[in-house]
């Protein structure tokens, strides 16, 4: 085998390896979305959670504030079940998929 | 979220009229005390508001909220029996007109509903967002 067969075989294979390093990439940066994702939603539910006992020891500059950032909070908590109950549909139906 | 900025905006609404509010209450309570004849004592507040930002940007719309004594000439009430009435028999209470007032209490807070139901509204809108597409 000829060194031109051969760098025509790793020029091939390049492209190859490359998407699959692609697709891991890709998988790593789905999962970091999600984890960022849900890291947002518990910072937004531990705000309220400290904005509750700030509430309950008197000392709450305005009640609005409160309100609107615990439903924030809940609907930011609620895009996170929808997300959920999408992915876990996606992959029950995978599951089930004949072979 | 992008309907977190309707909230911000909603809660700046809010809190102006919180603050007219205060100031329509404080101005209430103070209607019948004693100032001097120089207008020394309690001076009528008033809130001064400002859109700040507002154009093509939204969300870069801000509010500038300030309380401001508005000097008016105190309140001349002739009570000569009071101890601290003048040799015309005059007592001095600032300008404040309760009517007034009244009606800066009832429009802040009819004011303070409008935002909060805009707010609820942009909150409806999410949830329903939310529901595109799920079968519960």
């Amino acid at each position: 085998m000829s060194a031109e067969a051969l760098a025509a075989i790793a020029a091939i294979q390049g492209p190859a390896t490359a998407q699959g390093a692609q697709a891991s990439n890709a998988s790593e940066a789905f999962s970091k979305m999600v984890s960022e994702g849900l890291s947002s939603v518990n910072q937004q539910l531990l705000a309220s959670e400290a904005g509750l006992q700030q509430l309950a020891s008197g000392n709450v500059e305005n009640l609005h504030q409160l309100m609107i950032q615990m439903q924030e909070a809940k609907l930011s908590f609620d895009l996170l079940m929808q997300v959920r109950s999408r992915l876990l549909e996606a992959y029950q139906d995978v599951m089930r998929m004949q072979i | 979220m992008d309907h977190n900025q309707i909230f911000a905006v909603s809660a700046q609404g809010m809190s102006l009229e919180r603050t007219r509010l205060e100031v329509a209450t404080l101005n209430l309570a103070n209607a019948h005390t004693l100032v001097g004849p120089d207008g020394s004592g309690y001076q009528p507040l008033s809130v001064v508001a400002r859109s700040v930002g507002f154009g093509v940007h939204f969300n870069e719309a801000k509010m500038s909220v300030g309380v401001v004594a508005s000097p008016r000439a105190p309140r001349q009430v002739y009570e000569p029996s009071h101890p601290n009435a003048n040799a015309a028999g005059m007592v001095f209470y600032p300008n404040i007109d309760p009517a007034q007032e009244m009606m800066t209490v009832m429009t802040a807070t009819r004011a303070y509903e409008a935002n909060v139901g805009a707010m609820n509204a942009a909150r409806a809108m999410s949830q329903k967002a939310l529901e595109i597409g799920g079968t519960r």
